[in-house]
């Protein structure tokens, strides 16, 4: 905060310079903390300079009087009180309106009211009528003073951000403060979040007295532990002074905003519409980042927050300059969001995943933020047990009771360290994940109609009906990337926390100090806040031992010091990150020599990268990213030497797993330095996550996987003599090829030339053989395809073991050539029929009895494929006969078969209406070929032939002028009787 | 059915390569005694065929009746049981498995089988052949302590089973193993044996070969037999009248490689490699053995290359390889080796050009 506010625009100046008596202001919140005396006098001073370069205040006597009013014990109120009637005294500034702003009021309200009050550019357009109602009953007995500028109010004055960014000043009352106190509980939510009339009200407090009760009897550490009245020294400062407000959160300020809002995302669902018009309004204020002018409630005891509040004003007041012009965008932009918001339930992303290093105050945001927007904090910890089954009864506690719960404070669920545990962490997200897509399925199916009426029973019944979720859902975790939580960080809004500035860690550590009466200076503990890398729980705990053991903060020896270094692992990307990126080393300068910063650096690195193991990771990313950097190398000596170190590491890595000496390990990081040395670059490098040795695993698997299977398809005989080395090696171009003949035409199959029938009895025979058939693949075609296929509708028929795939390479256009898709149908029949013909030859010979008798046998087979004629017959029982003759010589014999019956169909004219029937197939592919196929199968199976029947006929009947008969029962297992001659068994 | 597995020859009769060895292995199985059997040769050599033709030899036909079983074994390892799942064939006289597929836990199965295959030792009436034999593929992916634990099983039941070892290099194979054996090598059949076996497929398909045909897909075939009479189907299928300058269509993924090797030596900077490693991953994806990846872009590269930096070249995808079959991950040390040759040959530009 400090650092933005160094530097002064040059609207600011100017109106500082016309009214200089703002001073006061800064005086103000520098003053109050009453820093030991010998570092009292340079701090105010430095920030004078800082800030008003050009002009020194003009009257810098007045800053001083109120150090001396001791702090700790006095109340704010009366504080404020003395504050107030000092500046008032010293300013005598005209005061303007007469008007007096609640500040105990709900904060939404508190935006509104200056809303409404001041006539403002940004306020005409939607002025809503419902709010001005809601925040009247506040205004009777309240006067309010408003002015844009701090210097005409009379007395304490709290700055007010519009949803503009305009700023004013808001007075505080001094009469109304003690009413104001005693109202406040009373008031606190029925202003804020609902208004309801007292009776409700009372009941509310009753049943919120027992859930209260219930609750700490059934979890009992889940309550908020609110920070009791500082008297114990036991306590752990962190605790101790842990932020109470919104406004003392030290996590940066975006990120706290973008919690609030969408904390207040939810206020509609799941407080009602009554406040919905004033939640838009703060919404839209929120939305635009231009400020916050959250206000300190009265309850808060702490000066640290009026005192960083009036910090802010210095800031939001620079911001208010700059968001003038962007008014008018913002206009669209709010009635946009206006627009959006009347129908608005509970925000897009129902679940909020706050991540970032430990001790930033992850969990300490979640629960002040929530507390302030009137939830109550329901927390599910690693501590708890968090196996699915138990953690699901209790999200769905939080989460759904609408009815019961319907009149205490609704509950806002913190799941803290959900990356924690990997199995059981993953039943919290399970849970969620699960909550989620039901909701979304409720959604799609009721549409908007049933959303707009949020509170109505339709909505209560459905919601009650899919397990949804409706109350807000913050997630905490440290490791944004661990594995458990991938499915949740694509539903979930991701806020990733910064480190706060040093100066912020700096200032509230020194106001703890202070309070605790450590002595300690500033730079030590700049030094401290930067070692521990503004993990503002272990400065504390660091602090407090420090101060129990009656030590000194030692600027210089703050590593070896007590302060434990901390041994989180940072994620892969900052180490990515940590190793291509030179540093403009600051350390250099301070420890002299460049020897001692180059161990410093390994130093830094190896624990760095050995904290978070996970070698393998590291150094595939390595590999991933090295060849994008921009390191000058001219002769590539340098490449050479980092994949060599990478190709050392591999090799260690491959020794340690084989032989399981895992102490070998820690020379592993040692490479990672290695590379660093070699490029590591100035530059920001884009680092991507290492896809491709993952994805060639995962591929490799796939098509290994793929081949192993074919493999098994294919009859022993010949996958014997198969390996896939020598498949991918030898096999697959030339067999692919053979699959797809250049001179196989796609014309009728009479009108085929003797050889060609040859050629495609050859051909077909072979697929089958090889198990391969071509199958309809919804795809868009291979990339070698396409000038074959030009006429292709969406699908295509490919092979069916993707044989095709193997030679696929990327960037690489195979000279193959793709047949046509008739031909494709025609090799598909074919190989059906070559099968079934196989699969019945196979169940007529392979019973040894029945092989006597193979002629009959084969015969009836045959006699229930309808499609069958007399010559196809002839040739297989004639082939069966052999069959007889040499039963192990299986293989052989049908591929004779198979060719001796195509050959001998082509003098037939009684095959060749099984195979006219194919190109009359083929005319018509766009009948949707795969449900025929499907059909073809299934009735072929079966022996009936409905659909073929047709085209059969003609063919039949001018074999035979009796057409057969053939009766199809579907469901019985009589399924087909058709009568046969004698004739036909004898031939 | 392809020509490969059409004309494979069925007996010992009827091999035409390895005719000496096929007497050979012929008589020494006619002596109702057999060893154990270790054949070991480069792929397309024959070596599955000889095997074949082996055991019919032995046990006559009704060794080809195989049955395909995927079987699963509960191995008693210790404190826990692993479960244990393989394919095989079977006939009634032997079993023919690929033990390597069942990765680093191959040592059980070797250990399963052999002990299950001697428990029920086939009886025959009359008193001979009482045993089975038991064929192990890719041996030499078998890891060391699988062969180590297949060294003392082979002596121990070496009554009731024996074994017919079957892999590309014996170098991987144990020297314990090794000497338990009988070894075979089977050599890459020549260029003249391949265009023996070419013309006679040529005959039996009634094909009219062009003189000099047969020797050039002889030539192009890298001395691999099944790859030899697949490119000549292929050549039939695409034009059967052969015409002597027919273009025999080449393997994919050499064409692949060739165009990685003129990448390489259109442009050496850590952006072409980046692409190169792109294509490497591709060819790896499909399946293809990184070292024969390694070793065929090697070929390319030195095709391409001047003289002088060939030796170089040549120790350092020897280094490289070396290095890849102790490591683990293919990919790092196949692209050291291109960024070595990227810096070998960029170093050497600049010193002759300038």
């Amino acid at each position: 905060m400090d650092m933005e506010m160094d530097i002064p625009l040059p609207e600011e100046l100017e109106w500082l310079e016309a009214n200089s008596h703002l001073h006061d202001d800064y005086d103000d919140f520098e003053l109050p903390e009453p820093y030991p005396e010998e570092e009292e006098e340079p701090e105010p001073e430095s920030h004078h300079h800082q800030q008003q370069p050009k002009e020194p205040p003009p009257k810098p006597t007045l800053s001083i009087p109120p150090i001396t009013i001791p702090i700790t014990d006095q109340p704010l109120s009366s504080k404020i009180k003395i504050n107030g009637k000092k500046r008032f005294r010293s300013d005598s500034t005209d005061s303007l309106n007469c008007d007096n702003v609640a500040p105990s009021e709900d904060k939404r309200s508190r935006i509104d009211s200056p809303e409404s009050e001041i006539d403002e550019d940004w306020l005409r357009f939607s002025p809503p009528p419902k709010e001005v109602t809601n925040v009247e009953d506040s205004v009777v007995f309240q006067e309010r003073i408003v002015s844009r500028f701090a210097s005409e109010i009379d007395g304490d004055c709290i700055p007010v951000t519009g949803p503009g960014g305009e700023r004013v000043y808001a007075k505080i009352s001094r009469v109304d403060r003690e009413d104001r106190l005693k109202k406040l509980d009373l008031n606190l939510h029925k202003i804020g979040l609902i208004s309801e009339p007292i009776n409700v009200l009372m009941q509310r407090v009753e049943h919120d007295a027992f859930m209260k009760a219930l609750q700490a009897s059934a979890e009992g550490q889940n309550d908020v532990i609110l920070p009791e009245a500082p008297v114990m020294n036991e306590k752990l400062w962190v605790d101790k002074y842990a932020p109470n407000s919104f406004m003392e959160l030290l996590s940066d300020e975006h990120t706290n905003r973008e919690v609030l809002l969408w904390l207040k995302q939810w206020d509609s669902c799941v407080f009602g519409s009554e406040i919905r018009s004033t939640t838009d309004d703060v919404l839209s204020a929120l939305r635009r980042h231009s400020s916050v002018a959250q206000h300190q409630k009265l309850s808060d005891r702490s000066f640290l927050g009026k005192n960083r509040e009036s910090r802010l004003n210095k800031a939001t007041s620079s911001a208010h300059n700059d968001s003038d012009p962007e008014n008018n965008n913002s206009k669209g932009n709010q009635e946009l969001w206006n627009k959006k918001s009347n129908d608005s339930g509970p925000p897009e992303r129902k679940i909020l995943l706050l991540c970032g290093p430990p001790g930033l105050g992850k969990t300490t945001l979640a629960h002040v933020a929530a507390r302030h927007c009137g939830y109550r904090v329901v927390e599910i910890n690693a501590s708890d047990d968090r196996s699915s089954s138990t953690i699901e009864a209790r999200i769905l506690d939080v989460v759904q009771m609408n009815s019961v719960m319907a009149d205490s404070k609704p509950k806002c669920l913190v799941i803290d360290e959900i990356d924690g545990a990997l199995g059981d962490g993953k039943g919290a997200v399970e849970v969620i994940l699960k909550m989620l897509s039901s909701e979304r399925k409720s959604d799609t199916g009721k549409g908007n109609a049933a959303k707009e009426e949020q509170q109505g029973k339709m909505s209560s019944k459905k919601r009650r009906k899919y397990a949804s979720l409706s109350r807000p859902v913050i997630c905490i975790c440290n490791d944004l990337y661990a594995p458990a939580l991938r499915p949740l960080r694509q539903v979930a809004k991701v806020h990733v926390f910064v480190q706060p500035t040093v100066t912020r860690v700096v200032n509230r550590l020194k106001y703890i100090c202070n309070k605790e009466g450590l002595k300690t200076s500033s730079i030590a503990l700049t030094a401290l806040a930067q070692y521990t890398e503004c993990d503002i729980r272990s400065c504390l705990n660091t602090l407090q031992f420090l101060n129990k053991k009656k030590e000194v903060l030692n600027v210089l020896e703050i590593s070896s010091q007590v302060v434990g270094r901390k041994d989180t692992s940072k994620s892969v990307f900052d180490i990515w990150k940590e190793i291509f990126l030179k540093r403009k080393v600051k350390r250099e300068r301070k420890s002299g020599t460049s020897c001692s910063s180059m161990s410093n650096e390994f130093e830094f690195l190896n624990s760095l990268i050995s904290n978070r193991g996970d070698y393998d990771l590291i150094l595939d990313g390595i590999h991933e990213n090295i060849l994008q950097l921009h390191y000058h190398d001219p002769v590539m000596q340098k490449t050479v030497k980092c994949l060599h170190s990478l190709g050392v590491s591999d090799l260690i890595h491959q020794y340690i797993m084989r032989t399981q000496q895992m102490s070998l390990l820690v020379y592993q990081p040692a490479t990672a330095i290695a590379i660093r040395s070699l490029v590591a670059q100035v530059e920001k490098p884009t680092i991507e996550w290492p896809k491709s040795f993952q994805r060639y695993r995962t591929m490799v698997m796939e098509k290994t996987d793929i081949l192993r299977s074919w493999h098994n398809k294919i009859s022993p005989y010949i996958s014997r003599h198969l390996s896939t080395k020598s498949f991918v090696e030898d096999s697959v171009s030339p067999l692919l090829h053979i699959l797809s003949p250049p001179t196989l035409r796609p014309v009728a199959m009479h009108l085929l030339s003797e050889k060609q029938k040859n050629d495609l009895a050859q051909l077909v025979n072979t697929m089958v053989s090889y198990c391969i058939t071509y199958k309809n693949i919804k795809s868009d075609p291979l990339p070698s395809t396409p000038r074959h296929e030009a006429v292709l509708d969406a699908s295509v028929l490919s092979f069916d073991p993707p044989v095709g795939d193997f030679i696929n390479f990327k960037g690489y256009t195979s000279g193959h050539f793709v047949l046509s898709l008739a031909v494709k149908q025609v090799l598909v029949h074919e190989v059906e029929k070559q099968k079934i013909l196989q699969g019945s030859l196979n169940r007529s010979v392979l019973p040894p009895d029945v092989c006597n008798k193979g002629n009959q046998d084969l015969t009836r087979e045959d006699g229930r494929r309808t499609k069958s004629s007399t010559s196809d017959r002839a040739s297989a029982s004639a082939e069966s006969v052999g069959n007889v003759k040499t039963p192990s010589n299986l293989r052989s014999c049908i591929s004779n078969t198979s060719i001796v019956s195509l050959a001998s169909g082509s003098n037939g004219s009684a095959t060749s209406s099984v195979k006219i029937r194919c190109p009359g197939d083929a005319k018509k592919p766009s009948s949707g070929s795969s449900s025929f196929f499907d059909r073809f199968k299934k009735q072929s199976s079966k022996g009936s032939l409905n659909t073929d029947n047709a085209i059969q006929r003609p063919a039949t009947s001018e074999r035979d002028s009796r057409p057969l008969l053939f009766k199809f029962n579907e469901g019985f297992t009589n399924a087909v009787k058709r009568p046969v001659r004698i004739r036909e068994f004898l031939l | 059915m392809l020509w490969v597995d059409k004309y494979r020859p069925k007996t010992l009769d009827k091999i035409i390569v390895h005719e000496d060895v096929a007497q050979n292995l012929k008589k020494l199985v006619t002596e109702q005694d057999c060893p154990h059997l270790l054949f070991y040769g480069p792929s397309g050599s024959g070596k599955k065929t000889l095997i074949m033709a082996l055991l019919r030899q032995m046990f006559g036909p009704g060794a080809e009746k195989v049955k395909v079983e995927n079987k699963t074994w509960k191995v008693d390892a210790g404190t826990r049981t692993i479960d244990l799942e393989l394919t095989t064939l079977s006939s009634t006289h032997h079993v023919e498995l690929n033990p390597s597929d069942a990765g680093f836990q191959d040592r059980y199965i070797v250990q399963e089988i052999i002990k299950e295959m001697a428990k029920n030792r086939p009886i025959d009436t009359k008193g001979k052949k009482g045993f089975k034999v038991l064929v192990l593929n890719e041996v030499d992916k078998l890891s060391r302590e699988a062969q180590h634990s297949l060294r003392r099983t082979m002596e121990k039941y070496s009554a009731s089973c024996r074994l017919i070892l079957c892999c590309n290099s014996s170098s991987k194979v144990t020297e314990a193993v090794r000497s338990r054996c009988l070894n075979v090598r089977i050599n890459a059949p020549t260029e003249g044996q391949i265009v023996k076996v070419l013309e006679f497929v040529g005959k039996k398909e009634g094909l009219q070969l062009p003189s000099g045909f047969a020797a050039r897909i002889a030539e192009k075939s890298n001395r691999s037999l099944r790859r030899a009479i697949l490119s000549l189907e292929t050549c039939r299928v695409q034009q059967y009248p052969f015409s002597n300058n027919q273009a025999i269509p080449p393997m994919d993924w050499e064409e692949y490689i060739f165009e990685i090797a003129s990448d390489i030596m259109k442009e050496q900077s850590p952006k072409r490699l980046f692409q190169v490693r792109g294509k490497v991953y591709e060819l790896l994806i499909n399946c293809i053995p990184p070292e024969i990846i390694l070793k065929r872009l090697l070929f390319e590269l030195l095709k391409k290359l001047d003289a002088e930096l060939k030796h170089e070249v040549c120790h350092w995808a020897a280094y490289y390889e070396h290095r890849m079959r102790l490591g683990q991950k293919a990919i790092f040390h196949i692209e050291a080796f291109v960024a070595k040759f990227m810096s070998i040959y960029k170093g050497f530009l600049i010193a002759t050009f300038g």
